[in-house]
């Protein structure tokens, strides 16, 4: 069943269109992912289906319920963290999962929260002492304290040290198996990978495609490149053999350096080929291709500008 | 408990850990020992004007700060996403203001009625009537302040801009007798001014001037029904 359905979905600010026809549907249990560069959509999109926003067009459903009539009924099952909020200083972060906690009619256990999210030992710590990761856990924490059937996280793991990332996104994951349906925005390629079971790629207000990080490599079929050295010994020059295989567009030969360029699955015939003609090679490595690729070829342009 | 319970707890909790609301109560009664050390028996004009400061720190320097600083946080916005308005935290916020200004006033009455042998009227009614009116119009000001300001460090600027000029035109800093006439004049129809003159007659013995609650309640209605029309969540 879809936890979320968006159709034909529109806004426009002052003639300037922000979001132009997004349609995608989110399944029970999974983690969806918003996923496109700063400006292109997504936090507007996700605004509207928590009811933030009222959007000009388009229809969207949330658990059956249409977020700005059913308002108040929506956000008693929702739980959202969002992109630039903070707390007052002031405030313990007991206090404040304890308040959060009275907001909802069947809230989740503060006190399980605050274990589970590594905060047991900063219960008394006031919001502002804490660190840039312990406050991004409180905002997790507070997003599920009402005991949400789908989470919404906006940039989750920004200005997070890898390390901090690494725990936190094993930590959605937990979530993700507690049952609740999770959607993640996020401009990071690499937490997108890693946690999401599908995504929807944002460009210029509208979404270019949508499917596993898996599929959506596989689809577009970039170019991306296999690296060996020829080790001391091989006889033949392997340029002119390899640069016959099919799927290869491409080699190129520095010293001992070998690297050859292709498309589809071009590295089986060039292991092959080399073995087949006793070459022997060290240090093979195939480049892995990852959704930058797959949105370089989608939208025509790097995702980093 | 109910969550209005709960979020007036806890934020009477950070209203205590605030400095600045230990502030306005702790500067007009600063100003009270100071100068009123040396006020005759049974005084009627020092007394209201550090009432005054009082309500005009808390109107125009706490409550704006307050909440352009959540707004600008995105509290009031996080609020908005779950079943509880941020409406709720705005009334909490007006009636804890209130509380902290009520206070204050309690506070100064008591010391200057006791230690310093000021006058304290007995018609607690036109007392009570005045300093509804006065607190209204302050912090209708203010309110306008938060709505208006980007910013709690904008609202804050604009608080100080706004509370010289006012204290001045309102006699607070020097007896309006011994202004210039025309200043004392449009001194009546500040808030501030409206508010201490109001004060003062009620201290003397007086029917406050209908005039002085007319401008009161014209400032608590037209600034309010402004800043309610101005004020955004986001």
């Amino acid at each position: 069943m879809a936890v979320i359905d968006v159709a034909g979905l529109t806004k426009r600010y002052g003639g300037h269109t922000v979001l132009n026809g997004v349609s995608f549907s989110v399944e029970e249990g999974e983690i969806f992912g918003l996923l496109g560069p700063n400006g292109t959509g997504k936090t507007t999109t996700v605004e509207c289906v928590e009811g933030l926003r009222r959007p000009d067009s388009g229809t969207i459903r949330v658990l059956g319920l249409d977020p700005i009539g059913d308002g108040r009924a929506l956000r008693e099952r929702i739980g959202v963290q969002l992109q630039h909020t903070e707390l007052p200083d002031n405030i313990k972060v007991w206090e404040v999962l304890d308040l959060y906690a009275t907001f909802y009619a069947e809230p989740n256990d503060w006190r399980k929260l605050l274990e589970q999210w590594g905060l047991g030992d900063k219960r008394d710590a006031r919001f502002g002492k804490l660190s840039g990761g312990q406050k991004q856990r409180l905002f997790i924490a507070l997003a599920l304290v009402g005991n949400p059937k789908v989470a919404f996280l906006d940039e989750l793991t920004s200005g997070l040290d890898p390390q901090a990332r690494r725990a936190t996104w094993e930590l959605i994951k937990q979530v993700r198996a507690s049952g609740v349906t999770v959607v993640l925005v996020s401009h990071f390629m690499d937490e997108v990978e890693e946690l999401c079971d599908r995504v929807a790629v944002f460009d210029r207000g509208g979404i270019v495609a949508t499917g596993s990080p898996a599929e959506l490599i596989d689809e577009v079929d970039a170019e991306h490149q296999v690296r060996f050295t020829l080790m001391a010994g091989a006889a033949d020059d392997p340029v002119a053999l390899l640069s016959g295989l099919p799927g290869v567009s491409g080699v190129t030969r520095d010293g001992d350096r070998v690297s050859v360029t292709g498309r589809g699955d071009f590295a089986t015939a060039v292991t092959s080929a080399l073995a087949r003609n006793l070459i022997p090679v060290a240090n093979l490595r195939i480049d892995k291709r990852t959704l930058d690729d797959a949105f370089t070829t989608l939208t025509g342009r790097s995702f980093h500008p | 408990m109910t969550v209005i319970a709960k979020l007036t707890t806890v934020e009477l909790k950070l209203l205590a850990r605030e400095p600045g609301s230990i502030f306005t109560v702790l500067i007009p009664l600063f100003i009270l020992f100071v100068f009123g050390s040396s006020i005759p028996p049974g005084d009627t004009v020092f007394l209201p004007i550090t009432l005054v400061i009082a309500v005009g720190l808390v109107g125009l320097y706490q409550l704006p700060t307050t909440l352009a600083t959540y707004r600008e946080r995105g509290i009031l916005r996080r609020l908005s996403t779950t079943p509880v308005r941020p409406g709720s935290m705005l009334a909490v916020q007006l009636i804890l203001q209130f509380v902290l200004a009520l206070t204050a006033c309690a506070l100064l009455t008591a010391v200057a009625g006791t230690v310093l042998g000021a006058h304290v009227p007995s018609q607690a009614l036109r007392v009570a009537a005045v300093f509804l009116l006065g607190t209204a119009a302050m912090f209708a000001v203010g309110l306008l302040i938060a709505a208006l300001a980007a910013n709690g460090r904008t609202a804050n600027g604009v608080g100080v801009l706004l509370y010289f000029p006012l204290a001045y035109l309102a006699g607070l800093t020097q007896p309006a007798d011994q202004m210039p006439d025309i200043l004392a004049r449009i001194g009546a129809f500040t808030p501030m001014g409206a508010f201490r003159q109001a004060l003062h007659d009620v201290w003397a013995g007086l029917t406050p001037d209908l005039l002085l609650l007319g401008v009161m309640a014209a400032y608590a209605v037209i600034v309010g029904l402004a800043a309610a029309r101005f004020f955004r969540w986001e």
